[in-house]
């Protein structure tokens, strides 16, 4: 499949131009959902830094846990007071 | 829901993180598509979930990125079956249930039948039987739409059925055939005839012609009220006779009774049989019978239904009562009292559509027998309509 029609089809189904850049999905600011990631770089209670490829996201907040963490996405939650995007 | 199950079923263990790069040792365990679940930091120490295989596999992990590993919690099926593993006989107990239970929800525990007017239980079972539907039966086997196809073919009174299988219940609706009503013809041409010997009291004839008269006397197939009229134009015309003929008639009976009757008493001996109702079949449990040849014998049975729900298991008791054989001499009193007894029921059973106006009885007593001759006079409409014509 050509560049060019990826991106027509990408754009067709509402999602991220790139395929390198993570998806990532709020609900509220007590959980966020980062399909795309390649790691974790730091895990506190205060910060959670998710390497994902071409930046560096970091989360801060209070309590945050990774509820769930699969190869390619994971889950934060807590209470989220900042997104940082480290490029 | 699903997920918690799925882990269940896995196994999975909780499991702390102590080192000084605990992200390092999550980066390496997720490279190994190895997944954690329910993550949690508190200080330096970092607790985690993670299923049972693959915490076997990522303790080599955990070496590399300088990490202490210990294990905190253990859930799941697998660390059930492990505990239990040398108590064989719970093992063998709980997957004879789980077997007992899928094969006995694959037979038929209960039948309910409803809708029945005319047609009697036992005769719907016998059908339903003849079809393959019975307690005991192998459900996957029963096709239902067929089986209501093949009853309502053979039997003609079954208008419309539906049995419906739920589980190992059976319930079966019935609308009975509603007959249609007998419609009494008008216009055939028929005569009124005389159904038996009698004495004519009254005839009140709504069509036809009057052949007798009250107080004649007429034989069995006499015409009493014709069907064949004169018209005005000297010719004849057939019309449908129909009347009301009430006639005095006779009846005669004897019933006898000999001396000496041989009666049946019980001695008191009563034995207890039991036995179990499983699927349809019988399982003897207890053996034995009374000491004479001639019993009597009554059954009951108890079916346990905890919930209200109808188990095909039956405790059947059966009763036999041991029974002698003993001559009796009947004196005149209660031998006449035996005989007026069949003379009612003669007259109930017999004489049922008939007024008894006048009864003669006579009580005798020769030889071996008492015998009582019992006289009727009795008032009946004795009219019986006849076609005209060869048939």
């Amino acid at each position: 499949m050509s560049k060019n029609n990826q991106q027509k089809r990408r754009r067709l189904y509402e999602l991220p131009p790139v395929n390198s850049l993570p998806c990532i999905e709020f609900s509220g600011n007590r959980e966020v959902v980062i399909e795309g990631s390649r790691g974790v770089m730091e895990y506190s209670t205060d910060c959670i830094r998710i390497n994902t490829g071409g930046m560096v996201l970091a989360i801060g907040g209070r309590g945050l846990n990774l509820r769930c963490i699969s190869d390619s996405a994971l889950i934060i939650e807590g209470f989220i007071l900042s997104v940082e995007f480290i490029v | 829901m699903i997920l918690n199950l799925l882990r269940y079923l896995r196994g999975w263990v909780r499991f702390s993180v102590r080192g000084r790069y605990p992200e390092r040792f999550i980066n390496i365990a997720l490279r190994n598509r190895l997944r954690l679940w329910g993550t949690e930091r508190r200080g330096d120490e970092l607790t985690a979930c993670m299923y049972m295989r693959d915490y076997r596999a990522v303790r080599r992990y955990a070496r590399g990125s300088g990490v202490r590993l210990r294990v905190r919690e253990r859930r799941g099926l697998p660390i059930l079956l492990r505990r239990y593993s040398d108590r064989t006989g719970l093992i063998i107990g709980a997957a004879a249930f789980v077997i007992t239970v899928f094969v006995m929800s694959l037979f038929i525990w209960s039948i309910d039948i409803t809708g029945l007017d005319t047609i009697s239980v036992s005769e719907m079972r016998a059908l339903l039987k003849e079809n393959g539907v019975s307690v005991g039966a192998f459900r996957p086997a029963i096709d239902d739409s067929a089986v209501s196809r093949s009853i309502m073919l053979a039997d003609q009174r079954v208008g419309w059925m539906a049995v419906n299988i739920t589980g190992s219940y059976v319930s079966v609706e019935i609308k009975e055939e509603s007959p249609s009503p007998e419609v009494e013809s008008i216009v055939d041409p028929c005569n009124v005839k005389a159904r038996r010997d009698g004495r004519i009291i009254r005839i009140d004839a709504q069509q036809g012609r009057t052949a007798l008269k009250a107080g004649s006397g007429v034989v069995a197939g006499q015409v009493v009220v014709s069907g064949v009229m004169d018209d005005q134009l000297g010719g004849v015309r057939l019309v449908h006779a129909k009347a009301v003929v009430l006639a005095e008639t006779d009846y005669h009976a004897q019933f006898t009774v000999p001396k000496t009757v041989t009666t049946y008493r019980p001695t008191g001996e009563v034995k207890q049989r039991l036995s179990a109702d499983i699927f349809g079949s019988r399982i003897p449990l207890t053996v034995g019978g009374v000491s004479t040849v001639d019993v009597l014998s009554d059954e009951t049975a108890a079916s346990p239904d905890p919930l209200h729900v109808a188990l095909p298991i039956s405790l059947i008791t059966r009763r036999l009562y041991a029974l002698e054989q003993q001559e009796m001499t009947l004196d005149d009193n209660s031998a006449k009292e035996l005989l007026l007894r069949e003379a009612r029921l003669y007259e109930l059973f017999t004489l049922s559509g008939c007024t008894v106006k006048k009864r003669d009885v006579h009580f005798t007593s020769s030889g071996d027998v008492y015998a009582l001759t019992a006289d009727y006079i009795c008032t009946e409409n004795i009219a019986v309509q006849e076609k005209i014509g060869t048939e």
